[in-house]
C-alpha cells in the first residue's frame, strides 16, 4: 500500500513540474516576426525589475527588433561569455562593470561601434556622452563600449555623528585631506580601550580612487607603461598607511570585513561603525531606506550628508568612475538592433525622457547631461539631494582604471599589494614593492601585446 | 540463428556501453589531451592557439622558485591541505568511534551529525562568514576570553600552525576550520567500516587484558588504515579541487593579498580572467604530477602503515 502510494506521489510530482517546465517555456514571449536580440546582463532583483521594465518598453516602441533579457547574476559571466564565443553562439549584446573593455578590444572579441553603427551616429554617441562616460568605452581612438550608467565614488557621512564630534555644524565640502583626518580622528572613539567606532578607513581598493585625487596617474599613454610607481601614487600610499599605523593592521582587517560591499543594514556606516565612508551613488537607496524605517517607527532619524573628495594635488582629479558598459560580442548576430537598443537605454536621438525614467528607477546616474537636465530626471533630484550630489561629480574630471590590455589583472594586483601593506604591521619598502609591481605588469601586458603581435594561424575576426 | 543476429550479438556489448564509452571521450578524453596540448601554446580562447614550447612551464618554475602566483598558489594549497587533512581524519574517526558505541538515539546522534554534509557548499561558506567574522562572529565571541586580540580569520594573511605567527589564524585556517563542516562523509566511511571489524579481534584482546586505549591503538587503528589511506587520497585531491568555499569567502580574488588562493582559484582566474589558457593548462599538467607523485609517495609509504587482512597488497 505504501509503495503504491508513494509511487503515486512521485508520479504526481512529476507531472507537476513538467507541466511547469512547459509553462515556463510556453509563456516566454514569443519575438514575432521580428529580429530578435539577445542581452546579457547580470542584474537580479529589484534592479532586474528596471532592466526587464526597458526592455519592455523598448520592446513596445518597436516594430523591428525584440529585445530578450537573459539574466545571469554572479560573477562567472566573462566564463560564461567566452564559452559561448567558442561555441559559436555570443549573445547580440552584454553588459559588464569590469575593466576588460581595452582587453577584449584588443584581442578582437568585440566589435568597435563604427562596425555595428553608421560613423556619424558613432561620433553623435561620442559627443554627447559626458566625458567620463566616453572615456569608460575608447580604447585606441575608437568606441568600444557605450556606458549606461556611472559608479561615481563620494564620502557619505554620518551627520550626527560628525556634527557631535565637531561641536558646529558640518561642513558643505572639505577643504583639505588635512580636514578629513582631523574629522576621522575626532569621530574615532574607544570603550575601555577597545575600538568601537571608525572615523574614515581608507579601503585598500581604493587607491585607484586616491591615487587619482593626489594626482598619480596609473598608466602612461604616450609610451604604453604602466606607472603604479608614479611619486603621486605612492603618496596616495603612504598617506593610506598612516591609517594603518595610527589604528593597527589588526583593527584596519578586522573593521574591514568585507563591509563595503554589504547591503542594507550591514552598511557599515548605518550600522554606525564608520562615521564617514567612500562609497557609490547606490547607498543612497540603502540610506533612504534605513531613514524611512526609522521613521515609521517613529524613531530619531539619523542624518546623513555627502562630501565629494578634497582637494589634494593641482594635477590631481576630482575623483575615479568606473560603470556599466554595453559591449556588443564578435560574431553576434544581431548587432544592427544591438545598438537601436543601446540608443534606447542611453537616452540619445530623442530618448531622453526613457533614460531619465529607467535612471530614475534604478538610481542610476545618467551618461549624458542632456538626460540628466532633462525635467523627469531634474524632479528625481529634487527629492534626493544625496544623490544630486553624485549625479554633479560625475559631469566633473574623473578618473578612470587605465584602458589597457591586461587591465584585469593589473586592477587586481594593485589591490593585492595594498592589502599587503594595509592588513600587516611589518614595515613594507613602498618605493621598492611599487616598482617591482610596475615591472610585473609591464611584462604581463607586454605579453599580450606581443603574443598578438605574432599570432599565426587564422583571421583573428 | 540467422547471421545478422549474430552480429548484432557481437556488437551488442559495444551498444550497451557506446553512451559510457562517448561521454568518456568527449567527456574526459578529449579536453585531457586538448589541455595537454594546450599547455605547449599561449591561447586566449578567443583566436587560435599559438605553439610556444615549454615557455609556460619555465613561467611555472620561475613562479615556483619566487613565490609569486603559481608558486604562492601552490603553498597554500599545500598548507590548506596540511591543516585540514589531519585534523578532519582525527574529528572523524574520533565522531566514527564515539558514534558507534551503543547508546540510546544512536541512530539520532548519527544522523546529526552526518546532517551538516549535506549543507551546499555555498550556504555553509555565508555561514562560516558569520560565524569567523573577526569582530562580531561567534568564533571569535568564545576566543576573546582566551586572546588580547582575537584572530583575523578570513580577514588575515596570517598562518596560525607556522612559526613567524603561531596561532594567530587567518584565511588559511579559516578555510581549513571550515573543511571539518563536510567530515561527516569521512565519518560515514569510517563508521561502516567499524562495523567491518571482527568482534573476535577485541575478544581476543580482552582476554590478553588490553584496555580501551589499548583495542583503539592495536586494533580498531590498524583494521582502519586501509580507510585512512582512502580518505588521505581522497583528501587530497579534495584539498587541490578546493574551489567553491574560496570563491565564496575571498570574492572570487583569493584576498587578503592572495592570503587564500588555492591553486584551483588560480587556475580559474588565470584561464578566464587573464584569459591564459595555455598558462592554465600547464598549471594543471603540473598539479596532475604532482599530484600522481603524492599519491605514488603514499602508496608507497603505505606499506609500512597500511594493514589488509590477509596480508598486504
Amino acid at each position: 500500500m505504501f509503495r503504491k502510494v508513494s509511487g503515486a506521489l512521485l508520479l504526481l510530482l512529476s507531472v507537476i513540474i513538467l507541466i511547469w517546465g512547459m509553462s515556463i517555456s510556453l509563456s516566454s514571449p514569443s519575438p514575432d516576426d521580428r529580429e530578435e536580440v539577445v542581452f546579457w546582463h547580470f542584474w537580479s532583483g529589484p534592479d532586474g525589475e528596471v532592466v526587464d521594465d526597458v526592455i519592455r518598453r523598448f520592446n513596445q516602441s518597436q516594430d523591428l527588433y525584440y529585445v530578450r533579457g537573459v539574466s545571469m547574476p554572479g560573477n562567472n559571466f566573462d566564463m560564461k561569455l567566452f564559452l559561448s564565443v567558442t561555441g559559436g553562439d555570443p549573445p547580440d549584446l552584454i553588459n559588464q562593470d569590469d575593466p576588460i573593455v581595452a582587453d577584449w578590444a584588443f584581442r578582437k572579441a568585440i566589435f568597435s561601434m563604427d562596425e555595428i553603427a553608421p560613423l556619424e551616429e558613432v561620433e553623435q554617441m561620442r559627443k554627447w556622452l559626458l566625458p567620463s562616460a566616453r572615456k569608460l568605452g575608447e580604447y585606441d581612438g575608437r568606441l568600444y563600449a557605450v556606458c549606461n550608467g556611472l559608479d561615481v565614488r563620494a564620502l557619505y557621512f554620518n551627520r550626527d555623528i560628525v556634527e557631535q564630534a565637531l561641536r558646529r555644524e558640518a561642513p558643505d565640502e572639505l577643504e583639505s585631506l588635512e580636514q578629513l583626518d582631523e574629522i576621522a580622528r575626532l569621530c574615532t572613539r574607544y570603550s575601555d580601550g577597545e575600538l568601537t567606532q571608525i572615523g574614515y578607513l581608507p579601503d585598500p581598493r581604493r587607491l585607484w580612487v586616491w591615487g587619482s585625487i593626489f594626482g598619480g596617474d596609473f598608466y602612461d599613454e604616450s609610451t604604453g607603461r604602466v606607472t603604479p610607481d608614479d611619486a603621486s601614487i605612492e603618496k596616495a600610499l603612504r598617506w593610506m598607511q598612516s591609517y594603518r599605523e595610527r589604528l593597527g593592521a589588526n583593527a584596519v582587517a578586522t573593521y574591514r570585513q568585507n563591509d563595503q560591499s554589504l547591503p542594507n543594514k550591514m552598511f557599515p556606516l548605518l550600522a554606525e561603525r564608520y562615521a564617514i565612508v567612500l562609497d557609490g551613488q547606490w547607498r543612497v537607496r540603502d540610506i533612504e531606506a534605513a531613514q524611512q524605517a526609522t521613521n515609521k517607527m517613529r524613531g530619531t532619524v539619523t542624518r546623513y550628508g555627502v562630501w565629494p573628495l578634497p582637494s589634494v594635488s593641482p594635477n590631481g582629479k576630482t575623483g575615479w568612475v568606473n560603470g556599466n558598459v554595453f559591449l556588443v560580442p564578435r560574431h553576434a548576430k544581431n548587432s544592427k538592433g544591438a545598438w537601436e537598443f543601446i540608443k534606447f537605454w542611453t537616452g540619445i536621438d530623442g530618448n531622453e525622457a526613457e533614460a531619465a525614467r529607467t535612471c530614475a528607477a534604478g538610481g542610476w546616474i545618467p551618461v549624458s547631461n542632456a538626460v540628466a537636465e532633462s525635467p523627469e530626471f531634474q524632479s528625481y533630484l529634487q527629492s534626493h539631494p544625496l544623490f544630486a550630489r553624485f549625479v554633479e561629480l560625475a559631469a566633473t574630471d574623473q578618473e578612470t582604471t587605465p584602458l589597457v590590455p591586461g587591465a584585469n589583472r593589473y586592477y587586481r594586483e594593485v589591490n593585492n599589494l595594498v592589502q599587503r601593506m594595509m592588513y600587516n604591521d611589518d614595515s613594507v619598502d613602498l618605493s621598492k614593492e611599487l616598482t617591482a609591481l610596475a615591472e610585473d605588469m609591464q611584462q604581463h601586458i607586454d605579453r599580450i601585446r606581443y603574443r598578438s603581435l605574432y599570432k599565426e594561424g587564422p583571421e583573428r575576426d | 540463428m540467422s547471421v545478422g543476429s549474430k552480429g548484432l550479438h557481437r556488437w551488442s556489448p559495444w551498444l550497451f556501453i557506446s553512451p559510457w564509452l562517448l561521454g568518456l571521450i568527449v567527456l574526459f578524453v578529449y579536453p585531457f589531451i586538448a589541455s595537454l596540448v594546450w599547455s605547449f601554446t599561449e591561447y586566449d580562447l578567443l583566436t587560435s592557439p599559438r605553439f610556444v614550447g615549454v615557455d609556460n612551464y619555465k613561467r611555472i618554475a620561475r613562479e615556483f622558485i619566487r613565490g609569486e602566483g603559481f608558486g604562492k598558489a601552490l603553498w597554500n594549497t599545500f598548507y590548506f591541505a596540511a591543516v585540514s587533512i589531519p585534523l578532519s581524519t582525527v574529528m572523524a574517526i574520533g565522531l566514527a568511534v564515539m558514534l558507534n558505541w551503543k547508546v540510546r538515539g544512536q541512530a539520532v546522534f548519527r544522523t546529526l551529525f552526518y546532517l551538516p554534509s549535506m549543507v551546499p557548499m555555498v550556504a555553509s561558506s555565508i555561514l562560516w562568514l558569520w560565524l569567523l567574522d573577526p569582530r562580531d562572529g561567534m568564533v571569535n565571541g568564545v576566543l576573546a576570553y582566551f586572546y588580547e586580540t582575537p584572530p583575523l580569520w578570513f580577514q588575515g594573511m596570517q598562518e596560525g600552525v607556522s612559526l613567524p605567527t603561531p596561532f594567530q589564524f587567518g584565511s588559511k585556517d579559516g578555510l581549513a576550520l571550515m573543511s571539518f563542516w563536510g567530515v561527516g562523509n569521512f565519518m560515514l566511511i569510517y563508521l561502516a567500516a567499524l562495523g567491518d571489524i571482527d568482534a573476535s579481534l577485541y575478544q581476543a584482546a580482552e582476554l590478553d587484558g588490553a584496555g580501551r586505549f589499548q583495542k583503539f591503538r592495536y586494533i580498531t587503528l590498524p583494521m582502519l588504515s586501509p580507510i585512512i589511506f582512502f580518505n588521505l587520497i581522497l583528501g587530497i585531491i579534495q584539498s587541490v579541487q578546493a574551489f567553491t568555499q574560496v570563491y565564496i569567502v575571498s570574492e572570487g580574488t583569493g584576498q587578503p593579498a592572495e592570503s587564500s588562493l588555492l591553486i584551483s582559484l588560480q587556475l580559474f582566474l588565470t584561464a578566464f580572467r587573464d584569459l591564459e589558457m595555455g598558462y592554465a593548462s600547464a598549471i594543471a599538467w603540473a598539479l596532475f604530477v604532482i599530484l600522481a607523485t603524492a599519491t605514488w609517495g603514499l602508496f608507497r609509504s603505505s606499506r609500512n602503515w597500511v594493514h589488509y587482512r590477509g596480508g598486504r597488497l
